[in-house]
């Protein structure tokens, strides 16, 4: 599974870890979905997405490899800008890391930016509700389910992530989410260092069904008023990773080069001439 | 010291990638300034948000530095079939990258070359990346 251009010194431990998780995918209760499978489905009907999913900030190969890259929503399927929000969409670049690109300095993706991000997630599904456990920043959503359509709570607070609802629409995991800071829509940034943002009032519907038994259709439509005269769709997908698991991310673990100012390694300390 | 094979060059040339910035990449690392080194392994440090490797240079006048170059985070190379020990203190390397926007010895590592000619990317999926 693993192309060693080394010495496979770490091979054995890897190896283990390796083991251990296929191991424990093959005695879970969930079985493994395969090509061959059926839909993977709860005891009450429902679609099951509890898995690890490689979202649409992958390629999805089928394989256990595969390559994340980075999604950005598409110029072609915007609807048209409103006048009051090009300023947004297009922001300018400012000097100030905090707008023209926040998660430099390890502030969140937030939920538009999160949804395609080039990392694992882990689906948890039960008959109340859906917890999302992102690996990128360790963020999480935990989605209630309930009837079709329904009202949000009337006094949220509004987060990075928002606040998120569930229902099925037949076999279609339905996602419903407001209540969103104005922040960075995606990972686009132009030539001259400016960003994409949206507005709080921006509305996310996401609309997730299955394909065949590892695959997802990913659909996620945007209502932001401020920023676009219309909704309008993204149609991504994603797939299910049985042999992954979610690791852990620390943003300032190791981060070295923060805003171009580098801070030297030991090694480059006592080396340099 | 352990021994090096002579350095090659530094390049600080206009060659550029199209543009796909990350957020580190934009704000750490400047794209107009290409960086071709080629050197001894000293360090790997296979860590979030990226790994960092550091590779001995020796220059014209045989002067050694270590160059420090940020790939992607270990979760991409995993899953891409790149484990941690796939380079290893003492390997020869060639690396392709863009300079740190401080100007100091360190950059971004878009590309190795192993002394045998095998080559594989290190830099995240948003990196730009050494044609």
């Amino acid at each position: 599974m693993y192309t060693h251009l080394g010495a496979p010194s770490w091979a054995g431990q890897l190896g283990v870890v390796i083991a251990a998780a296929v191991l424990s995918a093959c005695t879970s209760t969930q079985p493994a979905p395969q090509e061959s499978q059926a839909v993977p489905r709860t005891a009450g009907g429902k679609p099951d997405f509890t898995g690890v999913w490689a979202g649409p900030g992958f390629m999805h190969t089928g394989q256990d490899v595969d390559t994340a890259q980075v999604r950005r929503y598409t110029e072609a399927n915007m609807a048209p800008i409103t006048p009051d929000g090009q300023a947004l969409l297009n922001r300018a670049r400012t000097g100030n890391v905090r707008i023209d690109d926040p998660t430099a300095i390890c502030l969140p993706n937030g939920l538009t930016r999160q949804i395609p991000s080039p990392y694992a997630q882990q689906w948890i599904q039960t008959p109340t509700q859906l917890v999302i456990l992102y690996e990128y920043m360790h963020f999480f959503r935990v989605i209630p389910f309930g009837p079709p359509n329904r009202a949000h709570a009337p006094d949220i607070e509004p987060t990075y992530m928002g606040d998120s609802i569930a229902w099925w629409d037949d076999d279609t995991l339905v996602i419903d989410t407001i209540g969103l800071n104005e922040w960075l829509l995606d990972a686009y940034h132009p030539d001259d260092g400016g960003s994409r943002w949206h507005s709080d009032r921006m509305h996310v519907v996401e609309r997730l069904r299955f394909t065949d038994a590892r695959n997802a259709s990913y659909d996620v439509t945007l209502d932001d008023p401020v920023v676009f005269e219309k909704p309008w769709v993204e149609r991504w997908a994603m797939q299910l990773k049985p042999t992954w698991k979610i690791l852990e991310f620390i943003c300032d673990d190791n981060d070295r080069c923060r805003t171009g100012n580098c801070t030297d390694a030991d090694v480059q300390a006592s080396s340099t001439p | 010291m352990r021994g090096l094979i002579p350095a090659a060059a530094l390049l600080v040339a206009g060659a550029v990638s199209p543009a796909l910035a990350h957020h580190s990449f934009s704000t750490e690392y400047d794209r107009s300034k290409p960086v071709s080194v080629t050197g001894v392994v000293r360090k790997v440090e296979w860590r979030n948000p990226h790994i960092w490797f550091y590779v001995d240079v020796k220059d014209a006048r045989g002067q050694v530095a270590t160059w420090g170059f940020s790939g992607a985070p270990p979760a991409f190379l995993m899953r891409q079939g790149i484990a941690r020990d796939a380079m290893k203190p003492g390997d020869v390397v060639k690396v392709d990258g863009f300079r740190a926007r401080d100007g100091s010895n360190n950059a971004s590592g878009g590309r190795v070359t192993f002394a045998d000619g095998r080559s594989v990317f290190t830099a995240s999926p948003e990196d730009v990346r050494p044609d």
